[in-house]
C-alpha cells in the first residue's frame, strides 16, 4: 500500500478512515484509563463500610467476651495473656502481609461484634483502620499496642545520613543511654499518621510493655486474666535475655543490617544493631523500588562492608537478587511478619535472632 | 555528562534495565504501531490485565509465570471469539467482560492466598530493576519472533490497517492475519510483563507508536519513530528514577506519555500556524 503524500497527517489515501480510527481510540483510551484506575483502587485496598449490628457485649456463642486481634504475631501473645477468659479471634491469616491485607465482610462483622479490638496501630493495618474506627464509634473498646511502646521514628536509626555518620556506633550507644533514662516517645506517639515505626514486635522488651498494659486494659473491661499478664511479661523478659545471648557472638562491627523494608528498627535498637539501609526504604512493604535508592543502597553496602541482605515478605525477590548479584553479597530470607510453625511468639523472636546471628557470623 | 552516563556504568541492574527497556521498546514499536493504527488498544489493555489470574495460578502451582500468562492470554482471545460467535454482542462488550472478569479473578486469587503476598504489584508494575539475564534472553527472543512475523506478514498487516475487505480481495485471509496480530500483542504482553509489568507494557505499546502515528505517514517510518521514542523514554525514565528516586517502570511510561503529549501539542501548533498562513 503506497501512502499518499497529502498535506496533513494522513496515514493512507483514505484519510477519513484514519481519523475515524483515531477518534475511536480516544474514547477507548478514556475507558481504559478509568478501568485502570478502578483496578488500582481494588488492588491497593478499597474502603470498607460496615452495616452490621452495633451493640453486642454478650453476643458470643459461649457467652465469653470476644477479643479480635488484627494480626497473628500480636494474636499469639494476646491469646497467651487471655487464656480461657475470652475468645480470641485473629483477623489476618498468618503469612499474609498486614500492610496489604483487606478485610472481608465477615471480618468487619467480627470487629463490630467484638468486646475488645487489639490492633497494632501506626498504620500497620492500613486497610482495617476504617473498620476499627467505625467499631470504636459504636462503642467497641480498642487497644492500640503501639500506644504503649516507645515509638521509634522512621529514620531515627540514622541510615538516611549514612555518609555523615562515620562513628555511628558511638552515636547509637549515646542515643541508647539517653532513651534509656527518659521516656522520649511520650509526646511523639499521639499522632496516628506520624512516621512512627509500627514493627514493635521485633523487640520482646517492647512486647512485654504492651502485655502489661493489655493486662490493665482487660481488667478495666472486667475480663479477669489473673496474673497471666505479669507471667507473660516475665517470660518475655527471659526471652529478651535469650536473644541477647544469641546475638552476643556477633562482633560489634558486624552488627549491620540491610532489610527488605524498614521492619527491624526495634530489634536493632534493642540489641545494638545498625540498620544501614533497606531495599524499599519505607515503613510499609507496599512502596516500589527506585533506581536512585537501589544505587544508594549499593554504595552503602560497599562502604560499610555489608555481606548479607535480609529479605522479607513483600520485597521483590528479583530486585534483591539483582542487587545482591551486583554487590556480591548473600541474600538471607527473614521472617519478620508471621509466626513459625509452632505458632508461638517466643520461637518467632528466637528464629529471627538466630537467623540474623547465623548470617552475620558466617 | 557524568550525571547522564555514570549511573548506568556504575550499576549492573541499571544496565540490564536499560537493555531490557530497549528490547521492550523495539518489540512494542512494531506491535504498537499496528495496535494504534487498527484501534486495538482495548484488547491490548485487556490482555495486559487478563494475564493476572494465569500468572497467579502458575505461581501457586510452582510453574513458570510466563506459561500462566500465555494461558491467560489464550483464554482471553478464545473467550472473545466465543462470545462474538455465540451472541450478537459487539467485540467491545466481549473484551470488556473477559477483561474485568479475569482481572477480578486474579485479584481474588492473589488476595486470598498467603503465598502470593506482594505479587500483585510485581505483576502489574513489573520488576524493572530486577531483570536478570534469562529474562533478557526471553525478551530478545520475543523481539526476534515479532520482527520475523511482521516482516513476512507486512503486506497483509498494512492492508488490514486500511481495510479488511480489501485484504480479503487481495487474496489474504483477513481473519487469519487478524489472529496473528492478536498473537503478536499477546506475546508482547506475556513476555514484557516481567520487566515493565502488565499495566505498563501497555503504555509502551501505545505512547511511542502514538507519536509515530502523529509524525509519519508510512508504517515503517512510524515504527522507527516509535523505536526512537521508546528508547528515549527508557533512558530518560531510568535516569529520572535514579536521580529523583521514582518508581522505575512508572517513570519510563510517564516519560513516554509526556513525549506523546508534547509532540501532539507541537503538531497541533504547527498545523494551525500553517493553516493561518495559507
Amino acid at each position: 500500500m503506497v501512502p499518499k503524500k497529502a498535506g496533513e497527517c494522513v496515514v493512507f489515501s483514505n484519510d477519513n478512515n484514519y481519523h475515524f480510527v483515531m477518534r475511536q481510540n480516544h474514547a477507548r483510551l478514556l475507558a481504559i484509563f478509568s478501568v485502570g484506575a478502578l483496578a488500582l483502587f481494588t488492588a491497593c485496598g478499597g474502603s470498607s463500610d460496615s452495616t452490621g449490628s452495633t451493640d453486642s457485649a454478650d453476643s458470643t456463642v459461649a457467652g465469653r467476651p470476644s477479643i479480635v486481634v488484627t494480626y497473628s504475631i500480636l494474636g499469639a501473645v494476646v491469646s497467651e495473656v487471655v487464656g480461657d477468659a475470652a475468645d480470641v479471634k485473629i483477623l489476618m491469616p498468618n503469612g499474609i502481609d498486614p500492610h496489604e491485607w483487606e478485610p472481608s465482610a465477615k471480618d468487619i462483622e467480627a470487629l463490630t461484634n467484638a468486646d475488645l479490638i487489639v490492633s497494632n496501630g501506626l498504620d500497620l493495618e492500613g486497610n482495617v483502620m476504617e473498620a476499627i474506627e467505625e467499631a470504636e464509634s459504636n462503642g467497641v473498646a480498642v487497644f492500640h499496642a503501639t500506644d504503649h511502646v516507645e515509638v521509634i521514628e522512621f529514620g531515627a536509626s540514622g541510615h538516611d545520613h549514612a555518609e555523615e555518620e562515620t562513628h555511628a556506633e558511638d552515636e547509637i550507644v549515646t542515643a541508647e543511654s539517653v532513651v534509656g533514662t527518659e521516656p522520649k516517645a511520650e509526646d511523639e506517639h499521639s499522632d496516628e499518621h506520624s512516621d512512627g515505626d509500627p514493627h514493635f514486635w521485633t523487640s520482646p522488651v517492647e512486647m512485654a510493655a504492651v502485655v502489661l498494659s493489655l493486662g490493665e486494659a482487660l481488667s478495666d473491661l472486667g475480663i479477669d486474666v489473673g496474673d497471666r499478664a505479669a507471667m507473660a511479661a516475665e517470660r518475655l523478659t527471659n526471652l529478651d535475655q535469650e536473644v541477647s545471648k544469641i546475638v552476643e557472638t556477633i562482633p560489634a562491627d558486624q552488627r549491620i543490617l540491610i532489610t527488605g523494608h524498614e521492619s527491624l528498627g526495634y530489634f536493632a535498637h534493642q540489641y545494638e544493631f545498625e540498620v544501614v539501609g533497606a531495599v524499599i526504604p519505607s515503613l510499609s512493604s507496599e512502596a516500589e523500588a527506585s533506581a536512585g535508592e537501589l544505587a544508594e543502597l549499593k554504595a552503602v553496602i560497599e562502604a560499610e562492608g555489608v555481606t548479607v541482605i535480609f529479605t522479607e515478605l513483600g520485597t521483590s525477590p528479583d530486585v534483591v537478587a539483582a542487587l545482591a548479584d551486583d554487590a556480591g553479597v548473600d541474600v538471607v530470607e527473614l521472617s519478620t511478619h508471621f509466626l513459625p510453625e509452632d505458632g508461638t511468639y517466643a520461637s518467632f523472636v528466637l528464629d529471627l535472632a538466630s537467623t540474623i546471628s547465623g548470617a552475620l557470623a558466617s | 555528562m557524568n550525571h547522564f552516563i555514570d549511573p548506568f556504568l556504575d550499576n549492573g541492574f541499571l544496565q540490564r534495565a536499560l537493555f531490557a527497556g530497549v528490547l521492550v521498546s523495539l518489540t512494542c514499536a512494531v506491535v504498537g504501531t499496528y495496535v494504534v493504527l487498527r484501534g486495538m488498544a482495548f484488547i491490548g489493555d485487556a490482555l495486559a490485565h487478563g494475564v493476572l489470574p494465569g500468572v497467579a495460578g502458575a505461581l501457586l502451582m510452582g510453574l513458570p509465570a510466563m506459561l500462566g500468562a500465555a494461558v491467560g492470554a489464550a483464554v482471553m482471545v478464545g473467550g472473545i471469539g466465543l462470545i462474538t460467535a455465540k451472541s450478537k454482542l459487539s467485540n467491545d462488550t466481549a473484551i470488556g467482560l473477559l477483561f474485568i472478569g479475569l482481572l477480578a479473578l486474579g485479584v481474588v486469587m492473589v488476595s486470598s492466598s498467603t503465598e502470593l503476598t506482594g505479587d500483585l504489584e510485581a505483576i502489574l508494575f513489573g520488576q524493572f530493576l530486577g531483570v536478570n539475564h534469562a529474562e533478557l534472553l526471553m525478551q530478545g527472543l520475543a523481539l526476534l519472533i515479532v520482527v520475523i512475523v511482521a516482516v513476512f506478514a507486512s503486506r497483509p498487516f498494512s492492508l488490514l490497517c486500511f481495510d479488511s475487505d480489501l485484504t480479503q480481495a487481495m487474496g489474504y485471509q483477513a481473519h487469519w492475519y487478524h489472529r496473528l496480530m492478536l498473537f503478536l500483542i499477546a506475546a508482547t504482553v506475556v513476555v514484557s510483563f516481567q520487566t515493565v509489568g502488565a499495566l505498563l507494557v501497555f503504555g509502551m505499546l501505545l505512547a511511542p507508536a502514538g507519536v509515530g502515528a502523529l509524525l509519519a505517514r508510512r508504517i515503517v517510518t512510524m515504527m522507527l519513530w516509535a523505536v526512537a521514542v521508546g528508547v528515549m523514554s527508557t533512558y530518560l525514565g531510568l535516569l529520572a528514577s535514579y536521580h529523583f528516586s521514582w518508581a522505575a517502570g512508572a517513570s519510563v511510561v510517564l516519560t513516554a506519555v509526556t513525549i506523546f503529549f508534547v509532540v501532539l501539542v507541537g503538531v497541533s501548533v504547527k498545523k494551525s500556524l500553517l493553516g493561518s498562513h495559507s
